[in-house]
């Protein structure tokens, strides 16, 4: 499989700060990669060295085999950008923000289907292209750099928070554009905080922390690294068996309900003990991103006191 | 109470350099300028001279004021109040938008408004700023005269009047804060007013009725319509007459009374001059990044080629007059020649002057081109582009270009309308080569401000906006202002101004503009280079 997007320790400093601590992160062609982490991990400043816009302080960066740096315009002719937070000029109308982008990236040349193209994704986006850039909200300021970057059919999508300011509605917008795109054969780098986005699309996803990646995997491989929750209508004693069940953990009784969790692998393994103790109103919860995200996050969260440990 | 005065000092602490540097920049200049006139016109005879000059030719009155006798205190306001009270008009309406429209129109203003301290009261903290400032500098002026050896009573007078048209701007600025939806219409409707009270002021001077001795005016109706006009109507130093300024003074209290009644009527971010409705699809200028940065730049190069067009026509209208009045005054000659250093005819020396200020008008152009690159880098705009097929180097590249296009199209404007107001001259022919070669001399020291802006945006981008216009004003200043003020040579010869040809016939020595030029080429060819290694930053 073709690699589109690959870095090896790269780093960032921007004076004594340090924004990328030597990241990795590798997506191939075709997948889409969710980039997750919070804010101030350095998910833009990655973009930004991948669009060339910034430079690497250290390691390397290659994007379809280029040095994103030097062959900057050239590999632009491949990549659609969303920024996080889009700025328009104050005096251009949506519309011509989006032409002009389109026609910058050489998308329009082909007048009549471009024109489709654009008309399409202003109707689904809801969009309103008269008015002048200072007009709109964030929400639609976030549309026009939508629908230029969908407008023109790109290799590589690097989109950065791209539904920041979306209401759920467009969001269901955005998620079918990205299902449309990716049946194209288009790579996407997907970066967010948001964790059921990077869930419901992503087929692979780096979690990155303070510029450095702590996990990557598909989302199979990373649920491994999780416990399945399993909870069931308490019964008098039941914790004896259940504390004897090799893998399991955290044993709760809480509200009249036995919850327990159990490596995400040997789910199986616990089948046998559920059948012989005939419990009722059983759950089986497959792990989510969050609590994955949460195993790198949650001491963090606990030094806030906003949080308990799991 | 205590909200207000909270919200005026975060007005006060947000202004604390800008205003420090207008309000000493200002007092400074009035101070420095009152000595000047000591030393070029300290006889009597000098100044007598010089009124009737300006009575008798009455167009140099535009620039002046009223004139109004030769004592020391009664000259030097006739010289400079005018020009005072434009800065101080400048000040007051920028702060009146900054602190209004401007904070509404990005969105900080939403914050404070859903305070306790509501919609309201941040236009009251901003009116009782804009009055200290005013009241500010009023003082300083009165200091800085008195300091230079005048009256203190007429000086007194010379500040209030100062304040008094201040606040009537300031009001304006309010007023069109309410207008506007945007401080950028707000600002420019507010800068049209103040240009404008100071020109109705110069016609009324200029269409006034002089006394029998050639040394005092009284002014036609169009400076009643100036608070400009109001001020000089107290014959500061001679009458000391305060009751004039009520009209200015009254001319604010109606507006503020106005701009609260609007205030209270509409919704927070919304305007009377409702935004207007665009086009859905863009034209065919805005199909490539060089198409964007034309665009971008075209309503800079629209209002400083007006500026050219005008001075221009000035240039060539008056010299006709000013040779037949000042070819008999060795004294005037001997100034004008000073001012630009060179040995020229009267007609050539008085075109050389005013094609030096469209000189002025053209590098700021081109500086402005530099600080909308520097705009959009920040704005973040630039990104937008420079993520497309636009590379780096020929995005500043093309700023670059069209920064050469808004200096050769001010220049050629600024030709072009001296040469239409030649025809009033005694002998067109021999004035129209010399005013073009006057504008063509302009364009080294031009490129030179333009590089040198792109340079400051290649390697302090930071620095871009505040550098460029300091040093294009620094220049202005030292190139206009150094001669006159018998600066040390070395200083004079910083300024690029003063070393753009001046034309004089046959013998014109255009050395330093061929210096200049590789300068200015140069400087714009190592900035463009630069950008192979500048990053593009965010948000400042």
């Amino acid at each position: 499989m073709n690699t589109v997007i690959s870095t090896r320790g790269l780093q960032k400093r921007f004076g004594r700060t340090t924004a990328l601590d030597g990241l990795d992160l590798t997506v191939d062609a075709g997948e889409i990669h969710g980039f997750l982490g919070p804010n101030g991990a350095g998910k833009s400043t990655t973009i930004r060295i991948l669009l060339g816009l910034a430079r690497a302080s250290g390691g390397e960066a290659t994007l379809f085999g280029s040095d994103p740096w030097t062959d900057a315009a050239e590999l632009h002719r491949r990549i659609g950008y969303v920024p996080g937070d889009v700025s328009l000029w104050p005096n251009l109308t949506g519309g011509e923000a989006i032409d002009l982008l389109s026609r910058l990236r050489g998308g329009a040349t082909d007048e009549a289907a471009y024109a489709a193209r654009k008309q399409r994704l202003m109707e689904v986006f809801q969009f309103d292209p008269r008015k002048k850039g200072r007009a709109y909200s964030k929400g639609n300021r976030q549309k026009v750099a939508l629908i230029a970057a969908f407008a023109t059919p790109a290799d590589l999508y690097l989109l950065d928070e791209p539904t920041s300011g979306l209401d759920p509605l467009m969001e269901q917008v955005f998620n079918r554009e990205i299902d449309r795109v990716a049946a194209d054969g288009a790579t996407v780098l997907l970066s967010s905080h948001i964790l059921s986005e990077v869930e419901e699309l992503c087929d692979r996803v780096t979690i990155i922390r303070e510029g450095k990646a702590v996990e990557s995997g598909t989302m199979a491989e990373l649920r491994h690294l999780t416990r399945t929750e399993i909870a069931f209508v308490h019964q008098p004693g039941q914790e004896a068996a259940i504390d004897a069940t090799d893998g399991a953990h955290d044993l709760v009784i809480d509200s009249g309900r036995v919850r327990f969790t159990v490596d995400s692998d040997r789910v199986a393994g616990v089948l046998p003990m559920l059948a012989g103790l005939d419990v009722q109103g059983l759950t089986v919860s497959p792990p989510s991103l969050e609590e994955l995200f949460l195993r790198h996050y949650g001491d963090e969260l606990a030094t806030l006191g906003q949080a308990p440990r799991s | 109470m205590t909200r207000f005065v909270v919200l005026l000092g975060q007005r006060i602490r947000r202004d604390r350099l800008q205003l420090t540097l207008w309000l000493l920049g200002t007092a400074l200049l009035a101070y420095a300028s009152v000595s000047a006139v000591f030393d070029t016109y300290g006889e009597a005879e000098d100044r007598r001279e010089i009124l009737g000059i300006a009575i008798a030719t009455r167009t140099i009155l535009v620039f002046r004021g009223t004139p109004n006798g030769i004592e020391d205190g009664a000259f030097a306001f006739f010289l400079l109040f005018a020009w005072l009270a434009l800065l101080g008009g400048l000040m007051s309406t920028f702060l009146a938008v900054r602190h209004t429209r401007m904070e509404e129109e990005q969105g900080r203003a939403e914050y404070i408004a859903s305070t306790p301290a509501g919609r309201i009261l941040p236009t009251i903290a901003t009116l009782a700023h804009g009055v200290l400032a005013n009241v500010g500098l009023g003082l300083l002026i009165a200091l800085a005269f008195i300091g230079a050896g005048l009256d203190a009573g007429g000086s007194f007078v010379a500040g209030a009047a100062i304040a008094a048209s201040g606040i009537a701007f300031l009001a304006f600025g309010l007023f069109a804060a309410q207008l506007f939806r945007t401080s950028r219409g707000a600002n420019g409707t507010s800068v049209a007013f103040v240009l404008a009270a100071y020109l109705l002021r110069g016609v009324g001077d200029a269409a006034g009725t002089p006394s029998e001795d050639l040394l005092h005016l009284t002014p036609a109706w169009p400076s009643w319509l100036s608070p400009i006009g109001y001020g000089q109507l107290t014959g500061a130093f001679v009458e000391n007459d305060l009751r004039p300024l009520l009209v200015p003074l009254g001319f604010a209290a109606v507006l503020v009374g106005v701009v609260f009644a609007l205030q209270s009527v509409r919704d927070q971010g919304a305007s009377l001059l409702p935004g207007r409705v665009g086009r859905a699809a863009a034209g065919p200028v805005l199909s490539s990044s060089f198409g964007l940065a034309w665009r971008l730049n075209l309503s800079i190069l629209l209002s400083w080629t007006a500026g050219g067009i005008a001075t221009g026509l000035l240039a060539t209208s008056l010299s006709s007059i000013v040779g037949d009045v000042a070819g008999s005054n060795p004294q005037v000659i001997e100034i004008l020649r000073r001012a630009i250093g060179a040995e020229a005819s009267i007609e050539q020396t008085f075109v050389a002057t005013f094609y030096g200020v469209v000189g002025i008008l053209a590098a700021c152009c081109a500086v402005q081109v530099g600080i909308r690159a520097r705009q959009e880098e920040v704005h973040g705009t630039a990104e937008l582009v420079l993520a497309t097929r636009v590379p780096r180097v020929r995005w500043l590249l093309e700023y670059w270009i069209v920064g050469v296009i808004v200096i050769i199209v001010v220049l050629a404007a600024a030709g072009l309308a001296g040469v239409l107001g030649a025809g009033r001259a005694e002998d067109p022919e021999s004035l129209i080569p010399n005013v073009l070669e006057a504008a063509a001399a302009q364009l080294p020291a031009c490129l030179v401000f333009l590089g040198v802006t792109l340079l400051v945006f290649a390697f302090l981008p930071r620095a871009t906006i505040p550098l460029g216009w300091t040093i294009v004003g620094v220049a202005a200043i030292l190139g206009t202002f150094g001669p006159i003020l018998q600066l040390p040579e070395w200083l004079n010869n910083l300024s690029p101004f003063a070393h753009s040809p001046v034309p004089s016939g046959d013998g014109t020595d255009w050395s330093g503009g061929l210096w200049m030029l590789a300068i200015g080429l140069a400087a714009g060819a190592a900035a463009v280079v630069a950008m192979r290694r500048r990053e593009v930053s965010t948000g400042g």
